[in-house]
């Protein structure tokens, strides 16, 4: 079966339940498994290139609902491909009923069936490990300037709220954006920024200057987005690593070690 | 109105008094924008300078209060720049975004943005903001000038072009990068005073300043240009020199304040406009009393920007677009009638 791929994580997904030999064409910024990056890109998710996509002639062409890629997605319907578009959110249950779904239709049925019991199981683990615990008052902000959070009903909300945290900005909105008033209003005990990139690229000096408890107890974190919350098969793997950095002890981490107030990092 | 007709004659107390009475509700309206916010404080403990590390400390000092003198300084140049503009293009509607500089300034600061420059943003993108809207200057210069001599309509025209290409090459560039990328140049094109440390607060201002005071020096012949050409040149003006200069001053304001908080419409239009209505026409006045009517709007545009829907916050480039676009309209309306402005 000849397959093109029009999201990074349904190229993802594809190849965790070992259709990868299939994929003939993927989206822009698919970069995992490192397989993916030779494969042939066909435009990006939100805007992918009809012609190139009929020049690889698939079989199966699979897609996430997008307002970027729906007059992509229709005509290549019209033209008779067959198209799945996939739902993926805003719950875990839904990424693991579209990993479901595109495992079946890619004739990877058992494997499907394992990947995503595998994924619940991670889940429940961390559900049980983090059930007991105090939540700790968590910021995760998604967009830099202006401040944009994660709010409720959406993924990362929920990944927040399984990893065990107290989200400050719940109940404002999806993607609220934020003042810096109210970031130091809240107080949050731990901020998660994936708004650039990782520990090793980001600048956060930005956060140094608030003198919020989560700067003086070293408890201030910078998170790839892209590569750990996809909502594809490293669901799991995301999951931990946020549950991780809420509750360290609880996952065997050395106790983060306290900076003195506004020191830069 | 007409304003040979009814304006009053300028004497030194009036101007005097015009400009202290905005004085005075600029001092006020910085203290009052900086104790309205989106969120409560305690200013018995945000006024502790023992305890530097009080929420209600940081978020006076250092989360509003920058921002409040921020708006203070890009408003009073954005005021002072329209002002001067009006006189020198001789038409009432030109605005500091007209002449394209903040569209070739927006180049600069969505370049660094698509592209992931590394280093400090804060600091790189009115770096790169400010570097594009000279380059815009000199470009629209030496465009507008037939036969040695700079000339406003050219200037106007070349303007209006100048921003367009603008906006296809930022559509070019948002095309090009991931829509995370994307994203964060919409936002920065709707404008925003929030999260700019002192030193760059301070550098604007010196920036807004000098170049404001440039002006107001050319305040006199900028009145003689404002009669006409050849009237101004009998009466002894050079000009080119005065066109040159205040149309440097100018885009020095407008870059400084496009390079730090993105674009923020129609102060340049409105407040001088307003102003010329109240006190007349005479650029010896009217300068300044736009510098400091500026500083005053924007200062309570973003008091409402971040307070409306606190915790969340509206950008204020888009507030004051919707308060300016219908008053262009009406001024428009007013000229067609031929009522003058």
């Amino acid at each position: 079966m000849r397959i093109v791929s029009l999201a990074p994580s349904i190229t993802e997904t594809l190849f965790a339940v070992g259709a990868g030999a299939e994929v003939v064409a993927v989206s822009d910024l698919s970069d995992f498994p490192p397989e993916a990056r030779s494969i042939e890109r066909v435009g990006s998710y939100m805007k992918p290139n009809v012609e190139a996509v009929i020049a690889h002639r698939p079989d199966l062409v699979i897609a996430v609902p997008s307002p970027g890629n729906r007059e992509a997605v229709e005509g290549l319907m019209a033209l008779g491909l067959r198209v799945l578009v996939v739902e993926e959110g805003p719950t875990i249950g839904d990424i693991l009923g579209a990993i479901g779904r595109i495992a079946d239709e890619c004739e990877r049925h058992d494997a499907g069936r394992v990947l995503v019991e595998r994924l619940r199981e991670r889940v429940a683990a961390v559900r049980r490990r983090v059930a007991p615990l105090p939540r700790p008052r968590v910021l995760m902000v998604v967009g830099e300037n202006p401040l944009v959070a994660v709010g409720d009903d959406n993924l990362l909300a929920e990944l927040l709220r399984e990893a065990g945290a107290d989200n400050v900005a719940s109940g404002l909105g999806r993607w609220p954006r934020l003042s810096v008033e109210f970031v130091v209003k809240s107080a949050p005990q731990v901020v998660i920024d994936s708004s650039m990139g990782d520990e090793a690229s980001a600048d956060l000096s930005f956060y140094a200057g608030l003198g919020i408890e989560a700067v003086r107890r070293g408890r201030l974190h910078a998170v790839r987005l892209d590569e750990v919350l996809r909502p594809g098969p490293r669901i799991g793997e995301g999951l931990e690593k946020l549950a991780r950095l809420l509750h360290p002890r609880a996952f065997g981490e050395p106790a983060p070690a306290a900076r003195p107030a506004g020191a830069p990092r | 109105m007409r304003p040979a007709a009814r304006q009053p004659r300028l004497t030194r107390e009036r101007a005097r008094a015009v400009l202290a009475g905005l004085a005075v509700l600029l001092g006020a309206s910085l203290v009052l924008a900086a104790i309205i916010g989106g969120v409560r404080i305690d200013f018995s403990r945000a006024l502790d300078f023992a305890h530097p590390d009080s929420p209600d400390f940081v978020i006076l000092f250092r989360a509003r209060l920058p921002r409040v003198l921020l708006g203070a300084t890009v408003g009073g140049g954005l005021g002072a720049a329209g002002a001067a503009l009006q006189a020198l293009l001789r038409n009432p509607l030109a605005s500091p975004d007209v002449i394209g500089i903040s569209g070739g300034a927006s180049i600069g600061a969505i370049l660094v943005l698509a592209l992931g420059v590394g280093g400090p943003a804060w600091i790189l993108v009115p770096a790169a903001a400010f570097a594009a809207s000279l380059a815009t200057l000199g470009a629209i210069v030496r465009l507008s000038t037939v036969h040695g001599r700079l000339n406003p309509y050219s200037l106007l025209l070349v303007g209006v072009i100048a921003n367009t290409i603008a906006a296809a090459l930022i559509m070019l560039v948002t095309a090009m990068v991931d829509s995370l990328r994307a994203q964060g140049v919409l936002v920065w094109l709707t404008g925003s005073l929030a999260q700019r440390p002192y030193s760059l607060v301070a550098t604007v201002f010196v920036f807004t300043v000098l170049p404001a005071l440039a002006l107001w020096a050319q305040a006199r012949s900028l009145n003689l240009l404002a009669l006409g050409e050849e009237t101004a040149v009998q009466l002894g003006t050079d000009v080119a020199r005065v066109r040159r200069t205040s149309f440097l001053a100018s885009a020095l304001l407008v870059g400084a304040s496009v390079s730090v908080s993105g674009v923020i419409g129609f102060v340049g239009l409105i407040v001088p406009h307003c102003l010329r209505l109240a006190i007349g026409s005479d650029q010896r006045l009217l300068i300044p009393a736009s510098f400091l009517g500026g500083a005053v709007f924007l200062v309570w545009a973003d008091t409402v920007a971040r307070t409306l829907l606190a915790p969340t916050e509206i950008p204020v480039g888009v507030l004051t677009a919707l308060c300016g676009g219908p008053f262009f309209i009406f001024l428009l309306r007013r000229q067609e009638e031929g009522r003058g402005i």
